[in-house]
């Protein structure tokens, strides 16, 4: 018994003496130590005016992102943020996540061979300011998958209707 | 403003869902705008996010992904914006354990909501004066061990409330509100969120949200002997059956003298310890023999089978018997005499 409340006492952070043995609690004892919620005792809502809350939902985050794969490893990035598809890149891009997934950074260092990023300003990536017409040209020239990131994060960009900024080759 | 305080209460507070196998992602959800940045993040710690906040805020998820499965779990999520309340959520329990609060079925813990931001006055709309705190309630099925996040509160709450102050209320629950045909049995989560009051335009608006798990009291039964049953020679094998063991606990069999008395020290069956630190509770069978040397002299003996949690020690089931080892010889002496 000694060992027992010695590790009765160090479970406790040893703050507190052993409590005395108990039989085990019945439902009836548990009944009986139940009382109306706390929260009942707070400003309740008043029935036909609920407060509007949004909840979390049912929510996917491979729903809501662009899955990029190099075939034995893939990544995710929000939706938007691939903002070119070189033709011969399409089969890398909304691909199946098969592999290893790896973070953001893990992936880019791996497949810089045919990944490359555009750092957009907040602006851009709200669609308030354009993507200079010099950047999707190189896009075109350079021939690689190009993420947009801000701050070296993915970051979705919300295209102007007259500028459009993703095309394929 | 820089929401380095949320990203460290995110990150740390899901820090055991993010072990080996599983990858986080933290997003950013820019609510002017609609503007998502993926935040680059490490398994554990705390950076600060670096994006400036719109008027309407910005909503925080944090997701990870099992490698095995590729399925994704949405472990966090909480809007911050610079004319938001803000609001802390902590849950106590006896239990020290870390990783996550958790309690057992018939063991008190409290609730504590800290709100920051709220303005009083007149004429005010209400989501500046008052934030809505629910609690949800999330039943484990089977042999479930845990509720996905997104689902334990998305349904209608168990209750809500208004909380209309500045400053910190404490909630007392002196047992758990879990509901189960046995409540000792009862075993689930139980999730408590703080919302602030949006508008059919907010997407979402959780601003705090905290959950405790619990877990069921553990039974357990001595097979092989009986109540009152007369031990001769050897001590008969034991079967002992244990069900729903806290995560953290000591189970062993003891054995004294006399009748059953609540508190007494017994000397301890070898063979029939069992010490469990684990994250989910658990079950076992065990099987004890050969342990007549703790009764040495014949008489009135009770076997109790205890469990000691960081809650106490609880008698799961004891029996009463007697040892009598004494010969009897039953013989008749007759006489040579007639030979």
């Amino acid at each position: 018994m000694k060992t027992t409340l010695f590790l009765l006492a160090s479970l406790a952070g040893g703050a507190l003496a052993a409590p005395p043995m108990t039989d085990r609690i019945t439902p009836e004892e548990i009944a009986a130590r139940r009382t109306a919620s706390p929260v009942a005792a707070l400003e309740q809502q008043v029935a036909g005016a609920e407060a509007k809350v949004a909840r979390p939902g049912e929510q996917s985050l491979i729903k809501q992102s662009e899955i990029l794969s190099d075939g034995t490893h893939w990544t995710l990035v929000p939706k938007g943020a691939v903002l070119h598809i070189p033709a011969a890149m399409a089969a890398r891009v909304n691909a199946k996540p098969i592999g290893t997934l790896l973070s953001w950074n893990e992936f880019l260092v791996a497949n810089r061979g045919w990944l490359f990023t555009e750092e957009v300003t907040m602006d851009q990536a709200a669609g308030k300011n354009a993507i200079p017409a010099s950047r999707t040209e190189f896009w075109q020239k350079n021939g690689k998958v190009i993420v947009a990131v801000h701050l070296g994060g993915p970051i979705s960009v919300i295209a102007l209707p007259s500028t459009p900024v993703a095309s394929a080759q | 403003m820089k929401t380095h305080l949320l990203l460290a209460a995110l990150l740390c507070s899901h820090a055991h869902a993010a072990g080996e196998g599983f990858v986080n992602f933290i997003r950013q959800h820019q609510q002017s705008t609609g503007v998502v940045w993926s935040m680059p993040v490490v398994p554990q710690g705390e950076a600060p996010s670096q994006l400036p906040l719109e008027e309407k805020g910005a909503l925080f998820q944090l997701w990870t992904i099992e490698q095995a499965t590729a399925k994704d779990h949405l472990l966090d999520q909480k809007l911050v914006g610079a004319y938001l309340p803000t609001a802390g959520i902590t849950i106590k329990t006896l239990d020290p354990y870390s990783a996550v609060p958790r309690t057992r079925a018939d063991q008190p813990f409290t609730v504590t909501v800290d709100v920051a931001g709220l303005l009083a006055g007149s004429g005010l709309p209400d989501a500046a004066t008052k934030v809505l705190l629910e609690h949800h309630l999330a039943n484990y099925s089977g042999n479930q061990k845990s509720v996905p996040v997104a689902d334990a509160v998305s349904g209608t709450p168990y209750s809500s409330a208004y909380l209309t102050t500045n400053g910190t209320t404490p909630l007392n629950f002196p047992v758990t509100n879990l509901k189960a045909s046995d409540p000792t049995l009862a075993t689930g989560e139980e999730h408590f969120v703080v919302h602030a009051l949006g508008d059919d335009r907010t997407a979402q608006t959780q601003i705090a949200s905290a959950y405790v798990q619990v877990w069921p009291v553990a039974t357990g039964t001595i097979q092989g002997l009986t109540a009152g049953q007369r031990v001769r020679f050897h001590a008969p094998a034991l079967t002992v059956t244990l069900s729903d063991l806290y995560p953290r606990s000591n189970t062993w069999l003891q054995i004294y003298e006399g009748p059953a008395r609540l508190n007494t020290e017994g000397t301890p069956i070898e063979g029939s310890a069992l010490i469990l630190d684990q994250d989910t509770s658990d079950s076992r069978i065990l099987t004890v023999s050969d342990y007549d040397d703790v009764m040495e002299k014949d008489g009135t003996y009770t076997i109790e089978l205890l469990t000691e949690t960081p809650f106490g020690i609880d008698r799961l089931h004891h029996l009463t018997f007697t040892v009598d080892r004494k010969l009897e010889v039953r013989a008749t002496l007759g006489g040579l005499d007639g030979q």
